[in-house]
């Protein structure tokens, strides 16, 4: 939805009618180009008028927000005229006004007034000072309203676009660009831009009011306006030539404070190794260095900032002086009124106050301009897996077949992880692949969700290219339970619903009975409801894994693909999960990495994976006793084993026990038939009528 | 898996990890006059430069003082012009008025420069000891606080800090001086206008500080909406892998669109209370220049004062406003600065939990024989014994295995060992000598313990492996990684030991992170060796290897190890058994074999001998009475 608005404006796109053969899909990308630190950039017009492409829905909220402020600055110009052009040439010291000088008819309206009312004059006088005010005020007020919340809401959008395209960058991406870099893109960056909006419009608010008072100025008495004049240029210039010194400074400064922050973060994270390993002197020491730098760069800054300051001061009052000593002779000549001279010097001091403003500016400004790269960086990072033309409509139910066929596959820039694997399974079939580290194992399992992309008919499911079926529709077919499946913060409902968002309550109970689960939920303080802290943490690994079970079942795929954690668990547990495995996978196409021997004995085939290549496929026996690689592998793995013959058990025990437990779980409904051998029947096993059904046309 | 110790830090790993915001959500107290107090805590570390801080107030005052005195120029300036009787010579206020600049310069630019700087050492100051003090910390400090909180109170307490110190307080004394300054020049002037123009101005003030703190909550509202659409973004994108492989990314969006929908609604209130106040505090501040107006402008056509002093009020008159309004946000960064002091010192007062009471002497040679004798340990503010009566005994040279189910108390024997935890004398003995009577620094130097969490640092492999001690050279470190069964793993890595690693470089699988460890662990061939479950992410295969690696490089050493696996503690010369804080079993391999317990039973469910279904409950029943609630406990248990 939110892809329509990123993408017109993506720069070196993909032909999108390119057949797939041809694609880019192994392209080899700099990923570096995300770790580049962007502070050096110049003005960058483009990228600011792309930006307004956000601001277009809200383009009427900014424009009344930008002529607000310029009627405010006009405005707020007003008073100082007021009280000397009034109350001081007109009331107090009376004198002929030069007819050149521009008030904006203020003193013909009092004078107006005056012959109206009859008031006093000086109260007068303080009504208009009063009602400028009064004016000025509720139109400031709804100036700025109008800009918070145009800007606001332009930044949400680009925030949300920005998510999502990278909620729909590939798993190869995340794999190089770590989340920490694309993350400050969200949140500091896109707040940097806000930034940007809102001191550009109160700076032009600032700016205006500097315009008004030079015509003024002008108009009323050139000479004097260039003596007080000729300190803006020098503030000007001071002011630019301290920003761009200090612009290096500030970057020291950020560079030293975040290396301080990190240091003490990565030496408090890992304080026990710390202690442990007696390194507390050498990480103080380590740590004094850093903030040495950081006290040393902090003092640079300092001295430049007080000679500015002091530069500054000493301008304004210099030109102070010279309009007071220059001035003050025009009034003796006549020349200017004594208003007029106050007056000057009141505007004196509101035009040097934009110049310094303006050198803040430009800091926002380039960071900004930093922070827009980087959001656009990542916008325009045109990463995704390749989407079918005209997506296959899957059935409502798939059989469950898979076949691979003569697979090759590399990632970008690195060598054939897999070479010419062909295997195909039967629905309902359960299939173990085993294999030594970097075997290519992961890697068919993530092909199978495509989450790279490869070439076209390699990989089938009931006969269908999956290349040509939508990915989000492939995806809710398959369910994936990740060596590293992440348990998100929220209730435990929640992360059970995570698959599917339409997953009822009783649908989730269900699976989580299921899985073995129910137990230990129900036990926990506030059951489905309690709230799980980040990654799990206040679960045990035993229990993580049974919910990322759960979490697969609640959504009944019709193709299981596990890759069994590795660690150790204790044994009880462990044999907790071998049977929330069991149950997960009875009547389901799966494939599962397996670690286990148990889990192998689970499954009614073995494919042994060596070096990306299918080197041995058949039952876990007919594998014993070829005593080829799965032989070898199994002595090694499992050398304390029983032999092949004892492994099996009993199936007649194990249809018995199950079905006990089904019972168990769902005392209201009939237990179906479990048994390994559920080859070529859909199995599958109902929850709840009525709960689990698949949204239809996702 | 946690289990006592250091894993309450880890709840807090999140927050902070990305620059900017540090410790997005630590609930913080409302700051309030009562922190004041805390403020004296902050004299020590100022006393040490009490005499530049006398010079540099006593320069500023002047500065002021001179500032207060430039409109008297004016003043003059102007009368004289108004008088038809006087010649006026603006020259000579001109000149003043710069000479005035100049001087108010010299004076002022020294002392702002060395006030600057002072707030910036005290900063230096805090941080390092802070920092160090930190350090020395034990278990129960870093599980009172996460990492997240401690960095927010380095980052943030600290730098209120550093702004109250470099302008609060300074600004609240050159508010009092300008006022005084001000109200001084006024009065000489005319007594009438400057009572009539002051009414206002306290309430300026009292409406400007209950302002600042009345924002208070609306900022902090805006600031939790915006660590919600981080923590939000975070997770997802850590878990961006499950996430699409459930494809619910249009799922997320949409929740992601309310995150962000909801901080700029707050972020907009923030806004709009903020437009008020100044609107409100710009009225207020608004009657005075009315008062000048009016009554001033009366008093001038009554010829009580002239046109010049009614000019200066008005320039008085915006000096003080600005000072009055500005009190308010002064105050307000001053009560922060104070809560932000009792947070900060909260953390310096607290003592660490282990020091060294070395003062027997110990044999600076050790041989490596390790024995806990009558060990009972409670967990402060727990209700049970986490150990109870261990008896245990490594002999120099020899290795020792525990086993035992999750929260049986194994990890918390390793850390009383190396007074990670601190238990009370004379129960772990080191060669005989109480382990108290050596000082932690030796007694951590003699005994390595490679802790359950294989934590890796952002540097290299290498300097990963000899985190002890940086100096050591490649051989060990290769020998040490060969041991550790690390050496494939390198073979893969582009710059082999000098890849980096960790947060900020790549991710090693947890098996290699372990492997890691367990080399830092190795290379220091220290006399004891203590093994955290140091294998549960390698396969066997692996831990076999690796079991091979120990042996070679452990010969004649002593090692005590943790271990799920009978296939590992197979290898030790003897073996515990815990369960619930105490030892059930104890025995060699094939003794504990023999007894037919739970070391038994254990070894037959891992061989996976008997599979039938009912054997297999029945073995699950015996290993863990309570099966199916087993988890729940050992997670109440540990958290």
């Amino acid at each position: 939805m939110s892809e329509a608005i990123s993408s017109p404006q993506v720069t070196p796109r993909e032909s999108p009618n390119k057949t797939p053969s041809d694609n880019a899909r192994t392209e080899m990308r700099n990923y570096s180009a995300f770790d580049q630190e962007l502070t050096h950039r110049a003005l960058n017009v483009r990228m600011l008028l792309r930006l307004l492409k956000w601001a277009k829905p809200y383009k009427l909220t900014l424009i009344t927000s930008s002529i607000l402020i310029t009627l405010v600055s006009a405005l707020s110009v007003l008073m100082p005229i007021v009280q000397s052009r009034v109350v001081i040439d007109t009331v107090l010291v009376p004198v002929e006004s030069p007819a050149s000088f521009q008030d904006f008819r203020v003193v013909d309206a009092f004078e107006w007034l005056r012959d109206l009312t009859e008031w006093h004059p000086l109260l007068i006088a303080a009504a208009m000072y009063l009602t400028i005010f009064v004016v000025t005020s509720l139109m400031s007020i709804a100036q700025q309203l109008t800009l918070t919340s145009g800007a606001l809401k332009t930044l949400r959008d680009l925030r949300v676009d920005l998510f999502t395209s990278l909620e729909h960058k590939p798993a190869s991406f995340y794999d190089h660009v770590g989340v920490g870099r694309v993350m400050t893109r969200i949140t500091n960056d896109v707040e940097n831009l806000f930034n940007l909006i809102t001191s550009f419009v109160q700076h032009t608010g600032d700016f205006v009011p500097f315009i008004f008072v030079l015509i003024i100025c002008f108009t009323f008495d050139f000479e004097l306006t260039l003596v007080g004049m000729m300190i803006i240029p020098l503030a000007a210039v001071a002011t630019i030539t301290f920003r761009w010194i200090m612009r290096e400074i500030f970057r020291l400064i950020r560079d030293s404070v975040s290396q301080l922050n990190q240091y003490m973060q990565e030496d408090l994270m890992g304080i026990e190794v710390v202690q442990l390993s007696g390194r507390e002197d050498y990480n103080i020491s380590e740590y004094r260095k850093l903030n040495q730098e950081n006290r040393r760069q902090e003092f640079r800054a300092i001295n430049w900032e007080v000679i500015y300051e002091a530069f500054n001061t000493s301008l304004t009052s210099f030109a102070s002086a010279a309009v007071l000593w220059f001035g003050g002779g025009k009034v003796v000549q006549e020349e200017i009124s004594l208003g007029m001279l106050y007056l000057f010097m009141e505007f004196l001091n509101r035009m040097i106050a934009p110049i310094m403003g303006l050198g803040y500016f430009f800091n926002v400004l380039f960071r900004s301009m930093a922070s827009g790269e980087r959001i656009f960086q990542a916008l325009d990072w045109d990463e995704r897996i390749h989407e079918p033309e005209n997506p296959v409509q899957l059935p409502e139910r798939l059989r469950g077949s898979v076949e691979f066929r003569n697979l090759n596959f590399s990632y970008p820039g690195s060598e054939q992880i897999l070479k010419n694997v062909s295997f195909s399974i039967e629905p309902g079939e359960k299939l173990a692949i085993v294999g030594a580290t970097g075997s290519g194992k992961s890697t068919i399992i993530r092909l199978l969700a495509r989450s790279y992309d490869f070439d076209d008919n390699m990989i089938f499911i009931d006969d269908i290219d999956v290349n040509q079926i939508g990915t989000n529709d492939l995806r809710q077919r398959i369910g994936v339970v990740l060596q590293d499946f992440h348990i998100f913060s929220g209730t435990i409902l929640d992360n059970i619903a995570l698959s599917n968002p339409n997953v009822s309550r009783e649908r989730a109970i269900w699976a989580a009975r299921l899985v073995n689960a129910h137990r230990f939920i129900e036990a926990l303080p506030n059951g489905y409801e309690t709230e799980l802290a980040e990654r799990g943490h206040n679960l045990s690994q035993g229990q993580q894994q049974l919910l990322a079970f759960a979490r697969v079942l609640a959504d009944d795929p019709e193709i299981l693909v596990l890759d069994e954690a590795t660690s150790s668990i204790d044994t009880g547990t462990e044999l907790v999960i071998q049977e929330a495995l069991h149950n997960l996978t009875i009547g389901r196409t799966s494939i599962i990495i397996a670690h286990r021997l148990q889990t192998i004995q689970e499954c009614d085939r073995v494919l042994v994976l060596h070096q990306g290549e299918v080197r041995e496929l058949g039952t876990h026996e007919e594998l014993l006793d070829r005593k080829g690689i799965y032989y070898t592998l199994h002595q090694l793995q499992f050398q304390d084993s029983a032999t092949a013959s004892e492994l099996t058990a009993d199936p007649d025990e194990l249809e018995a026990e199950r079905r006990k437990r089904w019972v168990e779980m769902n005392p209201d409904s009939e237990p179906p038939t479990f048994g390994n051998d559920s080859m070529g029947g859909t199995g599958f096993i109902g929850g709840p009528a009525g709960s689990g059904t698949r949204p239809t046309g996702v | 898996m946690r289990s006592g110790g250091f894993s309450g830090g880890s709840g807090g790993y999140s927050s902070g990890r990305w620059g900017g915001t540090v410790g997005g959500r630590i609930n913080r107290e409302r700051s309030s006059f009562k922190h004041l107090g805390y403020l004296t805590k902050l004299f020590p570390y100022i006393a040490k430069y009490k005499w530049i801080l006398v010079i540099c107030i006593a320069a500023i005052l002047c500065h002021r003082g001179l500032m207060a005195y430039m409109p008297q120029f004016m003043k003059v300036a102007l009368n004289d012009l108004a008088d038809p009787n006087v010649v006026p010579e603006t020259y000579k206020q001109a000149i003043g008025l710069l000479v005035t600049t100049i001087v108010s310069i010299i004076v002022y630019v020294p002392a702002r420069r060395a006030l600057r700087r002072l707030s910036i050492s005290i900063t230096y100051d805090l941080r390092q000891r802070f920092f160090s003090h930190v350090q020395f910390q034990g278990p129960s400090f870093f599980n009172k606080f996460g990492t997240g909180d401690l960095m927010s109170r380095a980052v943030n307490d600290i730098n209120m800090v550093r702004m109250a110190v470099s302008f609060g307080w300074v600004n609240l004394m050159v508010f009092v001086f300008t006022v005084f300054a001000s109200l001084a020049f006024m009065l000489s002037m005319s007594p009438k206008l400057t009572l009539a123009v002051i009414i206002p101005l306290p309430f300026v003030g009292l409406v400007g500080f209950l302002m600042a703190r009345g924002i208070y909550p609306y900022y902090r509202e805006r600031q939790e909406a915006l660590a919600d659409v981080t923590s939000f973004t975070q997770e997802n994108l850590n878990g961006i892998r499950t996430i699409q492989a459930m494809a619910q990314e249009e799922h997320e969006i949409e929740r992601f669109k309310e995150s962000s929908t909801s901080y700029i609604k707050k972020f907009y209130r923030a806004t709009r209370y903020q437009t008020f106040m100044n609107v409100y505090i710009n009225a207020l501040t608004t009657i005075s220049p009315v008062i000048i107006l009016v009554y001033g402008g009366l008093l001038v056509l009554n010829n009580e004062i002239k046109i010049g002093d009614f000019t200066a009020f008005s320039v008085y008159l915006t000096m003080l406003v600005g000072q009055v309004s500005s009190i308010g946000f002064s105050l307000s960064m001053f009560v922060a600065a104070a809560a932000g002091t009792s947070r900060i010192f909260e953390i310096l007062e607290s003592d660490p939990e282990v020091t060294d009471d070395a003062n027997t002497a110990v044999p600076q040679t050790i041989r490596g024989r390790l024995e806990f004798k009558d060990l009972t340990y409670r967990y402060p503010e727990t209700g049970i014994d986490t150990l109870s009566n261990i008896n245990i005994t490594l002999e120099a040279g020899k290795t020792v295995a525990l086993l035992g189910r999750i929260g049986s108390g194994k990890s918390t024997v390793l850390k009383a060992a190396v007074r990670m935890i601190d238990t009370p004398r004379n129960h772990v003995f080191l060669d005989g000598h109480d382990i108290c009577d050596y000082s932690v620094k030796q007694l951590r130097e003699v005994i390595s313990l490679v802790p359950q969490h294989a934590f890796l640092f952002s540097a290299t492999v290498k300097e990963n492996i000899t985190y002890d001690d940086p100096k050591r050279d490649e051989e060990e470190v290769m020998r040490a990684a060969s041991s550790a069964g690390l050496e494939e793993a390198l073979k893969d890595l582009a710059q082999g030991l000098d890849t980096m690693v960790g947060e900020r470089g790549i991710t090693l699988s947890g098996g290699q992170k372990q492997r890691a460890t367990l080399a830092r662990g190795l290379i220091r061939e220290s006399e004891i060796l203590l093994l955290d479950d140091c294998f549960s992410s390698v396969d066997t295969r692996t831990e076999e290897l690796i079991i091979d690696g120990l042996h070679q490089m452990r010969a004649g050493k002593s090692t005590l190890l943790i271990s799920h696996r009978v296939s590992t503690a197979r290898h030790a010369d003897y073996i515990y058994v815990l369960d619930a804080g105490g030892i059930i079993e104890a025995g060699t391999h094939d003794e504990l074999l023999a007894r037919d317990g739970y070391y038994a039973n254990l070894e037959k469910v891992q061989s996976n001998q008997e599979q039938s279904a009912q054997e297999k409950e029945k073995l699950l029943e015996q290993l863990n009475p309570e099966s199916p609630s087993n988890d729940t406990q050992a997670t109440a248990s540990t958290t």
